[in-house]
């Protein structure tokens, strides 16, 4: 356990049902599912942007309307929707990526509506003409904000390009300190961390960052175990972190949807703050639904060589299609650096925590031969 | 495991359909000996019409999965993408057309000669992941072929504004340039036109080939889907209106005179998802109850018409709405069409494939389950299955839910009829 006070984050993990719940009493809340979602345009506009959580939960009203070959965020997501978990959301504003969540949107609003339902139809090039495309995507979107007495404009949406930006860096920095061994945090507590700002307004959430890093030393932490990069989609459970750390591993770098990939890089540029917020969003740090599966290597074996990462585990949530698909020439490439991979499966539960260990364990103890 | 099975065919032209594959196939490998370049894109969109008002030669891997599971090379092409590390869990075609590319291409003896080799890749944006993913492991499998990374909006089609279209339409003119760039040839604009205006007459034709089916008793049914072939691979060309002229005489034909596809049609049947390409026979199965599959949502695909007098414009929108028609980009459109069709081909009850290949258009069906029932009181069955890997398949978990099912609505449609 660190001694730093966590319980800011922690707290507001914990509790995030209930707070939402009153917040949404004052200002409407809308909830997303993917980083390529452009939250700053949604915070301009005068609304919380909250990541749809989730978790461990027993499924039955979902399974009522999808099948079990759907990725377990997505099921337990729509689980909760169901059970009225999520009346306190305005609706779910999504950058089109996955199938999965598309379709699920699609079904939320059928049988969990009404609100706005919006998958905005992102570019997947980065030529002028898709430039110009993602304006009159992002135009669309403010226009359906606006129907929801949403108030966007050029100084308001810098706002939140600055805001979001500042609570990337805060991100970016912790980052930066585990890469180089001197961040005092277990895994597990790293991405509590990270969770909160998924629900948190996002001053609240920059502020509770800077108390933590002024508190936090930089000091070189005790080498602890054998470093490696995670890679995946979403990991909301912690328990697979101290998993991995009680093992005999750290996590030095990640590519998860709720780590690296969500905050890099913090900020874009741009002659105005719509071209900013693109210029940031088509340059971001690559998920396997957006990206060629050679570019994504590419920045992956940089993240690997910044952290000297000896080994990555990819921890895929089951019928993850992107991050399956990716894999055999993901680990590949790899294999041939001379990076040796473990890939296991698992769902939001970690149901399967007994067996994980021991795959964590003998992984560790090859790599450590 | 179960075995290939094929289908039981009525209509005489559906037997030519060998020989128009055959000479699909044979066509691309001699434009390979012959140096005329070839491009592997996904069906579906609007780079067919081009590439055939360009002279060029299209192969469609994805189209290329079928064939595969009709010839029974699909084992061999699973378990050798199973030993690159591909999940079960991941889309069939991919994992076949991942498999073929690396290990039974270009060995002798593959049925039809197999796929010619790419000159050209086209990497959709848009579409499914499994088939952006498919291509990309197809642009690594050939490193010689030039890459063309297209980009579509996904957007619902009830959704679509003028600003999507302008950006398809972009697209469109950036493959036209990359074309005559990489292979030096120039785009006619009016053989585009006329490449339009044929695939404009087939989708009619097709149209109109789907309407007889509202007959009773239906002259086609869905055990002939493999009539898509023309519509997935010669689209733009004579070679698919000819042949769609011939399917649809023999169809009117047989609907005019009463031909029924079974002598005795009692049940009328609806299939929602893509069918089991390794066991198409299974249409016939309904036939021991009296049942026909007589509408299915995968032929909505080719349910469009092009403006001909907006060439480019009409394959944007082309691009724009065939694969959302079928998927579930747009579910409210689905699920519109899927009412709309089991009204109009006076549906007695509906099939819905839950499809572990292809979870797009899996979404969605419990919710068109429902609305069947609750508007127009057609009740439907789910069965678990997969369009390419037999492994995924049951035919007796297959009958435990299909006969009884089958006997509900035999004892609907007689008490009906009484």
């Amino acid at each position: 356990m660190s001694p730093i006070d966590l319980s800011p984050f922690v707290d507001a993990v914990q509790e995030r049902a209930e707070r939402l719940r009153q917040y949404a009493e004052k200002q409407k809340v809308f909830g997303w599912f993917c980083t390529y979602t452009p939250i700053e345009l949604i915070h301009a506009a005068g609304f919380l942007p909250v990541r749809i959580y989730g978790g461990a939960t027993p499924i039955k009203l979902a399974s009522t309307l999808v099948p079990d070959f759907v990725c377990p965020y997505m099921r337990t997501s729509l689980e909760r929707a169901l059970r009225g978990e999520y009346k306190y959301l305005s609706g779910i504003i999504q950058g089109y990526t996955c199938d999965t969540p598309c379709g699920i949107i699609n079904i939320w609003e059928e049988n969990a509506g009404p609100g706005l339902f919006h998958s905005v139809p992102l570019p997947y090039n980065t030529t002028e003409s898709a430039i110009s495309f993602y304006r009159q995507t992002l135009t669309e979107l403010i226009q359906k904000l606006a129907s929801y007495g949403g108030k966007t404009d050029a100084d308001s949406l810098e706002r939140s390009l600055d805001l979001y930006r500042d609570i990337r860096n805060c991100l970016l920095h912790l980052h930066q300190l585990r890469f180089q061994n001197r961040l005092a945090l277990s895994a597990g507590e790293f991405y509590t961390v990270a969770e909160a700002g998924f629900s948190l307004p996002p001053d609240v959430y920059l502020k509770h960052l800077h108390n933590l890093i002024s508190a936090l030393g930089e000091e070189n932490t005790r080498n602890i175990g054998i470093p490696v990069i995670v890679s995946g989609s979403l990991l909301e459970d912690t328990t697979v972190f101290d998993l991995i750390e009680s093992a005999g591993g750290k996590v030095v770098a990640d590519d998860l949807c709720n780590g690296y990939r969500f905050c890099y890089p913090a900020d874009g540029v741009g002659a105005d703050p719509t071209e900013r917020l693109i210029d940031r969003y088509m340059h971001r740090f690559p998920c396997p639904s957006r990206s060629v599966i050679g570019d994504r290597v590419n920045h992956v074996k940089e993240l690997i060589k910044q952290s000297g990462a000896a080994g990555a585990i990819f921890l895929f949530q089951r019928f993850c299609t992107p991050h399956l698909a990716d894999y055999p020439a993901l680990a590949d490439e790899l294999k041939k650096d001379g990076i040796p991979v473990l890939q296991v499966e698992t769902d939001e539960t970690v149901s399967n925590r007994g067996q994980l260990k021991t795959r964590f364990e003998a992984f560790f103890e090859m790599i450590g031969v | 495991m179960e075995k290939t099975q094929k289908s039981t065919k009525r209509l005489a032209t559906a037997r030519e359909l060998r020989q128009i594959v055959a000479d699909f196939y044979l066509e691309g490998h001699q434009a390979k000996q012959a140096g005329k370049p070839i491009g592997w894109m996904p069906p579906m969109n609007g780079l067919i019409e081009i590439f055939y008002a360009m002279d060029l030669m299209p192969a469609f891997p994805e189209n290329w999965s079928p064939v595969c599971a009709a010839f029974g090379l699909i084992d061999k092409n699973f378990q050798t993408a199973e030993e690159m590390g591909f999940s079960r869990d991941l889309c069939g075609y991919m994992r076949n057309n991942v498999g073929y590319i690396h290990g039974l291409m270009g060995v002798e003896g593959v049925p039809l000669g197999g796929l010619p080799e790419p000159d050209m890749v086209f990497l959709p944006g848009g579409g499914c992941i499994p088939t952006m993913k498919n291509f990309q492991y197809i642009a690594r499998r050939f490193p010689e072929a030039k890459v063309f990374k297209a980009d579509l909006p996904q957007v619902p089609i009830e959704n679509i504004q003028r600003y999507h279209i302008d950006y398809a339409i972009s697209e469109i003119n950036r493959i036209i340039d990359f074309l005559t760039e990489v292979t030096g040839r120039k785009l006619d604009h009016d053989r585009l036109k006329e490449a339009v205006h044929l695939s404009d007459q087939a989708c009619a034709l097709w149209d109109e080939i789907m309407s007889y089916r509202r007959h009773k008793p239906t002259p086609l049914s869905a055990a002939e889907i493999g009539l898509m072939f023309v519509m997935v691979t010669r689209q733009g060309t004579q070679i698919a209106v000819d042949y769609l002229t011939r399917v649809r005489d023999e169809v009117r034909e047989r609907a005019e005179k009463g031909i029924g596809v079974i002598a005795d049609e009692k049940v009328r049947l609806y299939w929602d998802n893509i069918p089991l390409w390794y066991n198409l026979g299974l249409f016939n199965y309904f036939e021991r109850f009296g049942g026909v599959v007589v509408a299915e949502t995968y032929s909505a695909a080719w349910s469009i018409r092009l403006d001909v007098d907006k060439p480019i414009e009409a394959l944007a929108m082309k691009s724009l709405m065939s694969y959302p028609m079928v998927s579930c980009v747009s579910m409210k459109r689905r699920k519109e069409m899927v009412l709309r069709a089991c009204r109009d081909y006076s549906i007695d009850g509906a099939i819905l494939h839950s499809n572990k290949s292809c979870l797009p258009i899996t979404l969605g069906q419990m919710d068109i389950e429902r609305a069947l029932l609750e508007e127009l009181g057609i009740p439907s069955v789910i069965i678990e299955a997969d369009h390419m890997d037999p492994r995924n398949f049951s035919i007796a978990q297959f009958e435990e839910r299909v006969n009884p099912f089958m006997e509900m609505l035999l004892s609907r449609t007689s008490h009906t009829s009484r």
